[in-house]
């Protein structure tokens, strides 16, 4: 690789102002307008996951204005048929959450397998508390009284204290966890058989050193079943060239972690590869506005969000991105992953009646093996969902709502729960658990004697309350326009959110149509979150990813595990707070990794910036001028050496001037 | 576990001595070094449910509060199995999942102050969080109490003098004082020397005012650890974080670096997910058990450094003194913080209890807040940092009367 090495500071002039840009508050300069190539990256870097080559000149032929109303009608624009061919194997993204379940068990066969019985599967209650909880003769008495075999099962399940002192059933209890175990194993190894069970050692070391040709020619010469079987006894990292193969395998080992992961690389893949960037970008700010995290309930075996989670992107946040809010606000409200996740699915009036096999008092199905779950005693309010719902999705915690205004709220929500969490998660209303109360709600009363139409009309309650209308538009002017943005810009959002009855689309047209979006107090306002970090720093390189899980992997590290941001606000949509001494040192690592290779699945093509000159390589990466200082320090580190372009494209990326859109 | 005397530093100074140690330890190991005091911050963001922690079992309403969450009285235990509180001084008891912290307790290093919090009324937990971590309920700041508490930084300040485990530099150490958010030791062994130093350069050169400060630190925080060597960390006195869970991780690195002498003042460790509206008891207990497991590994591993140690625990807010519909609490006010160390004068609960009559509770729900939480911060600051003046620390704030938390 041979490129041109030329004084990069030869365009250094045009570059003051933006470095000036950072310099003192951006107050007072939201009124002057930015020049026109400026006009074309701004766009870019805010309706998009950043500048793919070529990306600025296809905006300049089409004007800035259309392609932004393009970006605004997604549906006019033809997706990528390379986005589509990637999605296909993340097989669950096309399913929904009662497939997932099935498909997808929280627990493998494996697990189910070797599971011990329970205390309670193997005797009855009586029994059980005279074991746990009685006097030591009647836990004595107990036990002897069972039949061996069951006795040694039940001796090998309790804790080893409860028979300390009775030397005969300690030894017993020892001797039966022995052999317990031993068989445990026995049926692990059947189900899970290792390399050595699998393939000739000579195969078997090949495999591990998972050298791709070779584990090509193994995988080819296998028959499926084995196949899996071999993906699933190997490391992942030995899988790094074949993500099928890898996902095959965790499918065995734990079939629900692949849900999870479908669910990551599938957004990077978006991000990467849609062409409808708005729309990735909106999905992204809109789940996280309503964020949910998978593995909040993960303790809980029967259910958890995780196979809900790719449906409440889908179906719940996605078809009303550019629709009006208060389907969007509904859509979420009615989500099952919703309900889970803010408890509302278990929230009920103190006087319902709990014989109703739905909601919290389905019984779940109990798996073989796990303990069965005594139903949940489920009485009486949870105030999670309503709180949140007017402090996080609608008025902002300073919209004007008390204590009593949470409890109402809670009260109306009281019956919007899930008709069989385990089964068939689909949203119901439960008449026997609702709150027929009167209600006061931020001043509105709602009459006695009401049914789902309370949570309803609390939805067109907060839809339409000004604290909303301005809630949301400053939240979308944080993401699109400044950390601060603009009290007028603001102002006018809200305006057209209240006059359009909240037509998002209306709402980002007033914004990027706006002086302010264009103007030098915004250009390069916004630190790069570390998903936007990653993404644009593929894209800006032109690399490829057949794999996307260590890029997932990588934007996790950074600080933005993607569907793991455990409490209910999700990401701030403040830049600034991602760059830190973790997130420089992060970053620039990352940079270097994807640079030389060591990313796996992703592949920079660096032939096209052959013979071309440092500078045109650095604009290639940034769109535009590096500042003089990030010249100035390449130019004294490069002095007497032969850089090549690839270390030159990691140091760009590495800049500070690359952690800012 | 470490003694309660007085010790007489040795360990950094006979390395020293070997001849074989770098510089920085050669200087860590100088008088003042060994005198430098140490203040833990842990944050247990979701807020936690203190009375369920640290459980006022002798209060009959407490039980008629939470019939189906309430944690049954010491001694009410009938198999061997310990389902029941801890009792700690015939009122107050720990929650059975933080036996190891009994032993503490036992020896007097481990304090607890109850019905503490904010005067904030704010149940949101993102305003409450940002209040306890700026120390300045109820107003916009930009920076946090922990940073305002440390001194100017003198002309051989270290560069990790103060420093937060996570990928966030959070609220509570931000500020004009560098600090340092270290994730993940491996971010700090760079793959490219000579990419390195140019973007060191890079950041170092910025007229990015934002990212200049996280870029100088950043590069002069990996110089000390690169130093430290990538040898495997062996805590000592037999310490063991892996049950501490993910806090258990955090509190090792601090550890690590405290054990280096690299010249750290204050750390940020913080552990998530108590935000239990359903289904509490099981979940609680679960992270209780390694709550209690990682702050107990801390002391064995500090050992005679605990003598400068001080650990403070706290929490966004308390939650309903009455369970929800969910065997779960929503949220309240009233909460619990923890003090331990070798200067604490532990084996005492402290502050007020305001009772749990309907009319006692915080607006007929939530247990009252009878002391501030910068009352107890405020103490730990003064009298542990030496940071008298408080005015800067937390602004408008007259803090009266110590609690006495620490030995002076």
């Amino acid at each position: 690789m041979v490129i041109r090495r030329r004084l990069l500071t030869v365009a250094a002039a045009g570059v003051t102002a933006a470095a000036l840009s950072f310099l003192g508050s951006a107050e007072g300069r939201f009124d002057q307008k930015l020049p026109a190539d400026r006009q074309i990256l701004q766009a870019l870097n805010r309706l998009t996951f950043g500048a793919r080559p070529g990306d600025v000149e296809e905006v300049r032929r089409m004007g800035v204005q259309k392609w932004i109303q393009l970006q605004l009608h997604p549906d006019q624009i033809p997706e990528n048929p390379a986005l589509e061919e990637k999605l296909k194997p993340l097989e669950t993204l096309h399913m929904a959450p009662e497939e997932i379940i099935k498909e997808y068990p929280t627990f493998p066969r494996a697990v189910l397998a070797a599971r011990i019985q329970p205390l309670n599967a193997l005797v009855s209650g009586e029994q059980m508390r005279k074991i746990q909880t009685g006097t030591a003769e009647e836990r004595q008495s107990t036990l002897m009284a069972l039949d061996p075999e069951k006795r040694d099962k039940v001796l090998a399940t309790i804790a080893p204290p409860l028979i300390e002192n009775f030397p005969e059933l300690k030894k017993e209890a020892e001797e039966a966890r022995r052999m317990q175990q031993q068989e445990r194993q026995k049926e692990q190894r059947r189900l899970n058989p290792t390399l050595e069970d699998l393939l000739n050692p000579d195969q078997a070391a090949a495999a591990r050193r998972g050298n791709r040709e070779q584990l090509a020619d193994l995988f080819s010469y296998l028959d499926p079943e084995k196949r899996e079987l071999v993906a699933g006894a190997l490391p992942p990292q030995a899988l790094a060239e074949f993500p099928e193969m890898r996902r095959l395998g965790m499918k065995r080992r734990q079939p629900q972690q692949v849900v999870t992961a479908d669910l990551r690389e599938g957004k990077v893949y978006h991000a990467l590869y849609s062409n409808r960037q708005l729309e990735e970008v909106l999905v992204d700010f809109w789940f996280n506005h309503f964020n949910i995290d998978e593995a909040k309930n993960l303790m809980n075996p029967q259910a958890s969000e995780r196979p809900l989670l790719g449906s409440f992107e889908r179906d719940a946040i996605r078809p009303h991105v550019f629709g009006h809010f208060k389907d969007l606000l509904l859509a979420t409200a009615q989500h099952p992953a919703m309900l889970y996740y803010l408890d509302n699915w278990e929230s009920m009036s103190p006087d319902g009646v709990d014989q109703m096999q739905v909601g919290p008092f389905a019984t779940p199905p109990p798996p073989p093996g796990l303990p069965i779950q005594p139903q949940r005693q489920a009485h009486g309010l949870n105030e999670n969902y309503g709180r949140e719902l007017m402090e996080l999705h609608t008025l902002g915690v300073n919209g004007g709502y008390t204590q009593q205004d949470v409890i109402a709220v809670a009260r109306c929500f009281t019956g919007w729960t899930i008709k069989r969490p385990f089964t068939d998660p689909q949203f119901v209303f439960a008449d026997f658990m609702h709150d027929r109360g009167e209600k006061t709600v931020l001043g509105h009363k709602i009459a006695a004697g009401g049914g789902e139409q309370d949570g309803l009309q609390v939805i067109d309650i907060l839809a339409h309350h000004p604290s909303t209308a301005k809630f949301i538009s400053r939240e979308l002017a944080q993401r699109f326009v400044a950390d601060d943005p603009p009290p007028a810009l603001v102002e006018r959002m809200a305006q057209t959110f209240s006059k359009t009855d909240g037509d998002l689309r209306a709402v980002m047209e007033t914004m990027f149509s706006s002086p302010e979006f264009f103007s030098e107090g915004a250009w390069l306002a916004k630190v790069k979150s570390p998903l936007e970090m990653v993404v644009s720093a593929v894209r800006a390189a032109g690399g490829d990813a057949i794999d996307t899980s260590t890029l997932a992997q990588k934007i996790g590290e950074l600080g933005e595990p993607l569907y793991g941001k455990i409490d209910p606000a999700g990401y701030s949509n403040n830049g600034v707070g991602w760059l830190n001494t973790s997130g420089v040192l992060g970053r620039m690592n990352f940079a270097t990794a994807l640079v030389s290779g060591q990313i796996p699945g992703v592949r920079l093509d660096s032939s096209r910036w052959e013979g071309q000159d440092e500078a045109v390589i650095v604009r290639d990466i940034l769109g535009r001028d590096a500042s003089p200082e990030t010249q100035a320090a390449m130019e004294k580190g490069l002095e007497d050496k032969q850089a090549s372009a690839r270390l030159l494209v990691g140091l760009v990326i590495s800049s500070p001037d690359f952690q800012r859109r | 576990m470490f003694t309660r005397r007085v010790f007489v530093r040795g360990s950094a100074i006979a390395m020293a001595g070997l001849g074989a140690a770098p510089r920085w330890l050669a200087r860590a190991a100088s008088a003042t070094e060994g005198k430098r005091k140490i203040l833990v911050a842990i944050f247990q963001r979701g807020a936690v449910d203190g009375m369920n922690v640290v459980v006022p079992f002798s209060e009959k309403s407490y039980y008629e509060l939470r019939p189906s969450i309430g944690i049954p009285a010491p001694g009410s235990n009938t198999g061997p199995i310990q389902n029941a509180v801890i009792d700690l001084d015939g009122r107050f008891g720990l929650n059975p999942a933080m036996q190891p912290l009994k032993e503490l307790w036992d020896k007097q290093l481990l304090a607890i102050v109850e019905a503490v919090g904010s005067p904030d009324p704010s149940r949101s937990h993102f305003d409450a969080q940002d209040y306890m971590e700026s120390g300045m309920p109820g107003k916009a700041s930009s920076d946090g109490w922990l940073n305002r508490a440390l001194p100017p930084a003198g002309p051989d300040a270290s560069p990790m003098r103060a420093i937060a485990m996570g990928a966030q530099l959070p609220r509570t150490l931000r500020g004009d004082r560098s600090a340092v958010a270290v994730n993940d030791a491996r971010q700090f062994q760079i793959g490219n020397p000579d990419a390195e130093a140019i973007v060191e350069n890079m950041y170092a050169g910025t007229a990015d005012a934002k990212l200049a400060r996280p870029g100088k630190d950043a590069f002069a925080a990996l110089k000390i650890v690169q130093s430290l060597g990538q040898q495997n960390y062996a805590p000592s006195g037999g310490a063991q974080y892996g049950p501490g869970g993910p806090l258990g991780q955090s509190l090792q690195q601090i550890a690590r670096l405290i054990k280096a002498d690299v010249g750290v003042e204050a750390a940020f460790a913080e552990v998530n997910g108590w935000d239990h509206h359903g289904n509490e008891n099981p979940q609680l207990s679960n992270l209780l058990r390694q709550f209690s497991s990682a702050l107990t590994a801390f002391c064995k591993d500090m050992g005679d450094r605990m003598e400068d140690i001080v650990v403070v625990t706290m929490s966004e807010f308390g939650r309903t003194a009455q369970e929800n519909g969910n065997a779960g609490t929503d949220h309240g006010h009233g909460d619990v913080m923890l003090a331990l160390g070798g200067p604490v004068r532990g084996g005492k609960i402290y502050g007020q209890w305001p009772g749990l009559e309907k009319e006692q509770l915080y607006e007929g729900r939530d247990l009252a807040v009878t002391t501030d939480f910068r009352t107890v911060l405020g103490e730990l600051v003064s009298t542990h940092l030496g940071q008298k003046d408080l005015s800067h620390v937390f602004p408008g704030f007259e803090m009266g009367q110590p609690l006495g938390l620490l030995r002076t």
